[in-house]
């Protein structure tokens, strides 16, 4: 004769005792990654950024920055300087430095959309006097 | 007089809200991380003439292996001898493709005026770029 006992049903639990291990490990994740920006004095916004489309991405280990201002302020490790006559040379001196410390060293210009070539021009000149022909213009993304 | 022995309580600090802190916390963390890749127009700059090197040798190239790109300081572009004229995107994406099927190791020489906004170049420098062009000069006048 067929056992026709009802089945028990059994209590299906998933066991969560593991959660907060996993939530300390993913919190250390986070916490180890998160990078606040602090913005500089001088700055120019996202928004004044020229807009491209065809842009790469650029890791940041290897960068550095250079901020040029409208008024033709330049902006290179938090030390705000102007080029306007040939002695004007702190953009070369500081970047020989950096390139000496990083010879794969890429510098990233974030330049108002506005600001005049002149001054884009003789920084350039000042990067190729010390040697370091990397450069990247940072944009943002065309959104059409 | 009844002098009983006095139970002790157990201490414990209760965990099970610890789980509920971590999530917590990792939203937050997850809400301010910011991988800060930057995005940009890569460039490499041609090497400077060493100092009292000899004079470069000058080489005269022909339309057919060099465009040039004059932006004037009102954003008008000259292509090599042409009339300056104002390019929409769509129009500078046709005359860098008309360009390459003259010769696709066409040099792209963009000559920017010191008074001409630097969003002007970019522009230029960003169309070559989404057309693979890899030999691209920057220089100024």
């Amino acid at each position: 004769m067929a056992n026709l006992q009802r089945k028990r049903n059994r209590d299906v639990a998933i066991p969560n005792g593991s959660m907060s291990d996993i939530a300390f490990l993913l919190l250390l994740f986070f916490m180890v990654s998160t990078v606040f920006v602090q913005e500089k004095q001088f700055w120019v916004e996202r928004d004044r950024w020229p807009v491209a489309e065809s842009i790469e991405r650029i890791p940041r280990n290897h960068t550095t920055t250079i901020y040029v201002m409208r008024d033709e302020t330049i902006l290179i490790d938090d030390v705000p300087t102007r080029i306007e006559t040939a002695e004007d040379t702190f953009v070369y001196s500081t970047l020989m430095r950096k390139r000496d410390e990083d010879p794969e060293l890429v510098v990233c210009f974030r330049t108002d959309r506005d600001t005049l070539y002149g001054v884009m021009s003789d920084v350039m000149r000042q990067l190729q006097d010390a040697n370091t022909l990397l450069v990247a213009f940072e944009t943002q993304q065309r959104r059409d | 007089m009844k002098i009983g022995r006095k139970r002790k309580s157990k201490a414990e600090i209760p965990t099970s809200s610890m789980s509920d802190i971590a999530f917590l916390l990792i939203i937050f963390f997850m809400a301010t991380t910011k991988f800060d890749v930057k995005e940009g127009i890569r460039i490499v700059l041609p090497q400077a003439a060493a100092e009292g090197a000899q004079q470069a040798q000058t080489i005269t190239l022909t339309e057919k292996e060099m465009t040039r790109m004059q932006i004037m300081p009102d954003g008008m572009i000259v292509v090599n001898t042409a009339a300056p004229r104002s390019y929409e995107s769509g129009e500078l994406d046709a005359l860098i493709q008309q360009k390459l099927k003259l010769n696709s190791e066409m040099i792209f020489k963009v000559i920017t005026d010191r008074e001409a906004k630097y969003n002007d170049m970019v522009r230029v420098v960003d169309r070559l770029k989404a057309a693979k062009i890899e030999k691209i000069s920057l220089s100024t006048n």
